[in-house]
């Protein structure tokens, strides 16, 4: 968009900048990050954040000082890693170990990887991974070995998905096959994040019982990218959907993407939804268990963030057409109300799903399994957050008024009407006594209307009787 | 064998085996459950099982107290699951002689028979609406919220359930037969195959062209459950109970299933207006939203108002009222942790099944009676 156009569609929409100021102007961070006594490697890694991530290095950047190093570091080695599973001028004879043995490398100092293809956007992470390991040195042990440990697992799976042909042609079968994907990419992330909030005790140690939430945390994230990214992953020859879902709808899965199929890929889109939806839930358990102000916006801005792309892909056919994504305005929103407590998050979580079941249409054959879970998903914001107690409904029961039938009502309706007509004569006979002269305006009033009233024979009798 | 995993539940006695919800309790002990299955209710030609599934039909009314015992103890059932009841869609003071009459008296009489008789365990159909009011919404409530009764309660129906479900838990473990064990289930807006209420009215509003109105914002959530579930409810209740009476300790609070009251609902409360949609849907509706007009909810109850006063001046029951607007934008559904927990409860079909399943056979229905 051009200043000009920015300017109009802002004019136009002065809630998106009211939002985007009010972030801007008056968001407090939970902790600033202190520049002051910062090493020449830890700036630098903070520079390599900066320049790999779009949407993590703001709030990686707020964490509690405890976490800040080493949830960085966990990023950048990801990231790193990320790096060189995405190549593809690496020869897979060359990247299956250099993946599989990541968590060596990264002990190793001084390691650095500059094989990257010259158009891989991340490279110069690689290019200057020294300082990554030289920081990651003075991490605290049980923190690293997290880290390391979720390195090994990432690893390992990055190698199981280079080398399988299989998924490299056909992409994702079954949904089985999809969530395991969706583990591997973003479940794994969540793991060692859980882990080291526990560790830090920033978080509750039942979150490390309770798998499944953490679990659910990553799913829900990476499913909605995958949704949302539909159209640039065709473009680029990659399908993450499961067959298993859009082959109820389309035989090929080109055939998504023709404008003849919109409505079936619209139903295929909302069947994705659904599947996404689920974990919604889960999500907000997993918030409750967080124990630290500047960990709980760390989770919480992309679950809402992820919340709202589901709104906006639902029954979107755009998303079959370019990329989609939120405006600059509701993320600014998303982010204040994400920065604040449970019960907040739990209103946009309902704002968002009250809106896809709006947009819910009944010809869809996800229809009412929809309505259904968005209605699951209220429903578990109540029992976090209850509207009603039973206690005080008992209390305030003998109170209720008795209701009115409809013969009194009417009775009451027509005495409060006479009441009106009496006093509104009154006050006519009062003025015509003081001398007000109505006759006049009815004389005038037959001339306007012509012939029909000869003698005014108006009201005025009331008064007489009493003279 | 396959029965043989089956659980046993003995002689079971269902009362209103032919009504509604009674025919498919029958259907799911006889698929279910290892047991022998006897039927009392008014007229037993309707909703019959085959001879082959060896089914005892007893004619009699419930409210004929003597006939009622003499059968049971002919049939000497281990378990009665009582779910006659009228049904609750006129308000006037006939049916209200009749609810008073089939709900309090003739559950009296059940009672007693089944003390004197020595049942070992009676489950009782009550109904969720026994905790509304027909006005406030009900939000995520469970056993804990407390009956609308008396002059509170403005659907008479609910009342003589709500004295019905007194009576019945009162007789759990009573000094009379300290060997009966009772419970209730509350279901929650059923529908299924035999409904003649809910699917009845939604598909002759499509029917009548009238789908394109909605009142009230349809965020209100409510409660539909699919009559399968509701009898799967009953049956889980009813094992509880005998696997209490077998046991010679009493149980704990937490974990009491016998003189309880249990929520039963397909655990997925849905917004009003979309339940509607999906049945019309299900039934051939080609429309999505596009030609729906919302009626906001104050307007609709000036409506309904102006419609009840005419039809006061006219002196007749009004089609249209303030209550049927109530009903539309009332938030009102439950949380069933109570039947999940102590009943091992979960739905065994989803709304959406079970709505394509009853909106089909109602269809046919249609279909068979219009050849007839």
């Amino acid at each position: 968009m051009g200043v000009a156009q920015k300017a109009f569609y802002y004019l136009v929409h002065p809630n998106q900048l009211r939002s985007i100021i009010q972030w801007k102007v008056w968001h407090e961070p939970v902790h600033r990050r202190d520049t002051e006594d910062e090493t020449e490697t830890e700036k630098k890694c903070f520079e390599y954040l900066d320049l790999t991530s779009r949407s993590f290095a703001a709030v990686i950047k707020e964490l509690n000082p405890e976490l800040l190093m080493p949830i960085c570091l966990f990023y950048l080695v990801l990231r790193g890693l990320d790096t060189i599973e995405d190549d593809m001028t690496i020869d897979i004879k060359e990247k299956e170990p250099l993946l599989r043995n990541f968590h060596v490398n990264m002990e190793q100092d001084g390691w650095t990887f500059d094989k990257n293809g010259p158009n891989e956007k991340d490279r110069d992470l690689l290019v200057g991974f020294d300082n990554v390991i030289t920081e990651l040195k003075k991490v605290k042990k049980p923190y690293f070995e997290i880290i390391k440990d979720i390195t090994i697992k990432m690893g390992n799976g990055m190698a199981d998905y280079a080398v399988n042909a299989e998924h490299n042609i056909n992409g994702v079968n079954t949904i089985e096959e999809y969530e395991l994907y969706c583990h591997y990419v973003a479940g794994l992330v969540g793991e060692g994040l859980t882990r080291l909030f526990v560790e830090s005790e920033l978080a509750n140690p039942q979150l490390l019982v309770r798998a499944d939430l953490t679990e659910s945390m990553g799913q829900m994230l990476q499913k909605t990218n995958i949704i949302r990214d539909v159209h640039e992953d065709w473009v680029d020859k990659r399908r993450f959907w499961p067959k298993e879902i859009w082959s109820q709808y389309v035989d090929n899965w080109d055939d998504m993407f023709a404008p003849e199929n919109r409505e079936k890929a619209l139903q295929c889109s909302s069947h994705m939804v659904l599947n996404a939806l689920k974990h919604a839930d889960e999500c907000l358990f997993y918030m409750a268990g967080i124990r630290d102000q500047s960990v709980f916006n760390f989770v919480a801005i992309p679950q809402s963030m992820a919340m709202a792309t589901l709104e906006l892909v639902f029954r979107n056919p755009a998303v079959f057409e370019r990329n989609v994504k939120i405006t600059k305005g509701d993320a600014c929103q998303l982010m204040i109300e994400s920065t604040q407590n449970l019960r907040i998050v739990c209103d946009v979580f309902r704002k968002y799903v009250r809106r896809i079941h709006k947009k819910n249409d009944p010809r869809d054959p996800n229809f009412l399994a929809i309505s259904t879970q968005c209605g699951k998903i209220e429903q578990f914001i109540e029992s976090i957050f209850p509207t009603q107690d039973p206690k005080k409904i008992e209390a305030a029961q003998p109170q209720a008024q008795p209701s009115m039938d409809k013969g009194e009502a009417f009775m009451l309706v027509s005495a409060v009407l006479a009441t009106l007509i009496l006093i509104g004569l009154m006050m006519v006979g009062l003025a015509w006594f003081m001398g007000a002269h109505m006759d006049k305006f009815f004389l005038r009033l037959d001339e306007i209307l012509g012939d029909s009233m000869r003698k005014p024979t108006a009201t005025p009798i009331l008064g007489r009787d009493e003279l | 064998m396959v029965s043989e995993k089956r659980p046993t539940l003995g002689s079971v006695m269902v009362i209103g085996g032919c009504g509604f919800l009674g025919h498919h309790v029958v259907r799911v002990l006889l698929r279910d459950y290892n047991c022998s299955v006897s039927v009392i209710d008014l007229r037993c030609t309707r909703n019959r099982r085959p001879e082959s599934d060896n089914v005892a039909y007893h004619e009699a009314d419930i409210t004929d107290a003597a006939k009622v015992e003499s059968i049971l103890s002919k049939t000497k059932p281990d378990v009665v699951i009582h779910t006659a009841s009228p049904p609750a869609q006129s308000n006037d003071s006939v049916s209200h002689a009749l609810f008073k009459k089939v709900n309090v008296d003739g559950t009296a009489a059940v009672v007693k028979a089944c003390q004197q008789t020595g049942v070992k365990a009676l489950v009782y159909t009550s109904s969720a609406s026994v905790m509304s009011d027909n006005a406030s919404d009900l939000i995520n409530a469970d056993e804990r919220w407390p009956m609308i009764r008396g002059s509170q309660q403005t659907e008479y129906y609910s009342e003589t359930k709500a004295a019905a479900e007194e009576l019945v838990l009162a007789a759990n473990r009573a000094d009379e037969s300290p060997n009966l064990l009772t419970c209730a289930i509350r279901p929650s807006g059923i529908m299924g195959e035999g409904d003649t209420m809910v699917l009845y009215h939604l598909i002759n509003i499509l029917r009548q062209g009238r789908s394109g109105v909605q009142v009230g914002d349809n965020d209100n959530l409510f409660d539909f459950t699919y009559v399968e579930n509701v009898a799967h409810g009953h049956l889980l209740a009813a094992r509880a109970l005998l696997l209490t009476a077998a046991t010679k300790t009493i149980p704990l609070d937490m974990e009491k299933v016998d003189g309880e009251a249990f929520l039963i609902t397909n655990d997925s409360p849905v917004y009003f207006w979309d339940f509607a949609r999906s049945v019309w849907a299900a039934a051939g509706s080609p429309h999505g939203t596009e030609h729906v007009r919302v009626l906001p909810r104050s307007v609709g109850m000036v409506l309904g108002y102006l419609s009840e006063c005419f039809f006061w001046a006219i002196n007749k029951p009004p089609t249209f009222n303030r209550q049927r607007i109530v009903y539309s934008c009332m938030t009102r559904y439950y949380d069933i942790s109570k039947a999940k927990k102590r009943l091992g409860y979960m739905p065994l079909v989803s709304l959406d099944e079970g709505v394509k399943r009853s909106v089909k056979w109602f269809l046919e229905q249609q279909e068979a009676s219009k050849k007839a």
